[in-house]
């Protein structure tokens, strides 16, 4: 136990990374991923084929291999971007994805008859979506999308591959030095679920709050 | 060539030897950055001096050799070695950047050029040496048994009389049941995917030995009598060295230099601290007269 409590201030700026990696991705994503959500769903062929592409390319290669591109390969084109940035820009393109996919099947869940309504009562399409579409694909929207945030969490330990030290690898540091690796699993164990629980908490909040909200 | 012309030779020649002589003696008070100067413009050695630090690749969880201490500073053999190259290169010690790398990024990070050098505990191979370009070996490392205090077999012999009965845990690699099985013949293996997590099956008494570096069992049964015992076999030597981008002369010479001087001439304070910290001995000590580097 004393292991453990000695090592929360080697751990604390690990955390600090995980989150900030965290954020990023996610803010990153969600802001690409709904427009390019929105352009699957709505946008001409010359849209809609590259991003079904780009989503199909990014979902289908594995995220550490995704990191190891960014990392390695774009310094062969000349382009040496450091860890960091490499890291969060392959974990936010295999995010954005996911993200664009959650959005097109919130939109596409939304039944065809709510559309026509919209057009029959002399709504435009932008009126119909921000009044009648938005709304009740948000709901749909929210709980696959808090689950793909609390991967993010979890899957932001892989940024150690390229020399970032976060949560993971500052519990794998206190292991090296201190060789005891159970009380530091289980210190570890405790802390992802601690902000993982935070997030599903809220995202329940939120689901409740647009629960009003029926087709 | 006319007498005259032969004269006029001599004297250019008296005359580049006076300015060798005199450069020998500015030589002395250059600057590690303009001695930068003499490397080859598109050399590493160059780039480092320019740059004024050291980037060095090196792990953070592997004690001897790479570790944080308990105030969160780098430290370990291969961080004594890089301290080694920052005092050769600017004399201070400080002057180094560690990227902390796993060691499967260790060939990569070189081959990018996200590092100067990789100084990890990298074993020296032929198949290696084709990628990479390695330095003079700075350490002979060896696999060795571990064993716990309150396990049925303590040392080596017991260990291999057993015979079947023992259940050795090891780091997961191609050859690591040949390793085991080259010590302990009739051993079973446990394949672990970490260094802590085969102490820890060890501890948990689900191995009876653990195969691990040597260096290791020894840093390690040095701290923890009450938890580790030394088995007193250690085998299959193998040479760790630094390792850097092919192709380099200049750097690749330099650093073996550096690395030379440090081991074996009359800079050895880093070295030699470092040895006796880490491995709780001092290294053979060079004495002068014949060489036998």
């Amino acid at each position: 136990m004393d292991v453990a409590i000695n090592a929360l201030p080697f751990l604390w700026e690990g955390l600090l990374v995980t989150l900030h990696v965290s954020a990023l991705v996610v803010v990153i994503a969600l802001a690409i991923g709904l427009v390019l959500g929105l352009g699957l769903t709505y946008g001409p062929r010359w849209i809609y084929w590259p991003i079904r592409l780009y989503s199909d390319i990014l979902r289908g290669i594995p995220v550490p291999v995704l990191i190891f591109a960014v990392y390695y390969l774009l310094p062969v084109i000349g382009w040496n971007i450091d860890g960091f940035t490499a890291a969060v820009s392959a974990l936010a393109a295999f995010e954005t994805a996911r993200v664009l996919e959650v959005t097109r099947g919130a939109i596409q869940s939304i039944h065809p008859g709510q559309t026509d309504a919209g057009q029959a009562i002399g709504l435009t399409f932008s009126q119909r979506m921000i009044y009648v579409i938005f709304p009740q694909a948000l709901r749909r929207f929210l709980p696959p999308w808090i689950n793909s945030v609390v991967d993010t969490v979890k899957g932001s330990s892989l940024v150690s591959f390229v020399s970032i030290v976060e949560l993971t690898l500052a519990i794998q540091q206190v292991i090296g030095r201190t060789f005891e690796p159970m009380p530091l699993y289980i210190l570890g164990m405790a802390i992802y679920f601690a902000i993982n629980f935070t997030l599903s908490t809220a995202s329940r909040r939120l689901e409740a709050r647009f629960a009003y909200i029926r087709e | 060539m006319t007498t005259q012309a032969r004269r006029d030779f001599l004297k250019l020649g008296g005359l580049a030897t006076g300015i060798a002589a005199v450069g020998a003696v500015a030589g002395t008070v250059l600057t590690a950055q303009k001695a930068a100067a003499q490397a080859k413009s598109d050399s590493q050695l160059r780039t480092v001096l320019d740059r004024g630090k050291l980037i060095v690749g090196t792990g953070s969880t592997n004690p001897p050799w790479h570790f944080e201490d308990d105030k969160g500073q780098l430290t370990g053999m291969d961080i004594a070695m890089a301290r080694i190259l920052a005092k050769g290169l600017f004399d201070d010690v400080k002057k180094v950047e560690f990227v902390k790398q796993e060691a499967n990024q260790r060939i990569p990070n070189i081959a990018t050029g996200k590092v100067d050098i990789v100084i990890q505990f990298m074993t020296v191979s032929p198949a290696r040496a084709q990628l990479v370009a390695f330095s003079r070996p700075y350490y002979v490392e060896g696999a060795a048994l571990m064993t716990s205090p309150k396990g049925k077999w303590k040392k080596y012999a017991e260990l291999k009389a057993a015979g079947k009965q023992v259940r050795a845990s090891v780091l997961q690699n191609v050859d690591a049941d040949t390793l085991v099985h080259n010590a302990l013949p009739d051993a079973q293996v446990l394949q672990l995917d970490s260094q802590a997590n085969t102490f820890q099956a060890l501890d948990a008494g689900r191995a009876d030995v653990a195969v691990v570096d040597a260096s290791t069992v020894k840093w390690l049964a040095k701290r923890n009598p009450d938890k580790y015992v030394d088995a007193g076999y250690a085998y299959e030597a193998q040479l760790y060295s630094a390792a850097m981008r092919q192709g380099d002369q200049d750097w690749l010479h330099w650093v073996n230099t550096c690395f030379d001087v440090a081991m074996h001439g009359h800079q050895p304070e880093i070295y030699t601290a470092a040895f006796e910290e880490f491995f709780g001995e001092k290294p053979p000590e060079q004495k002068p007269g014949f060489p036998v580097i």
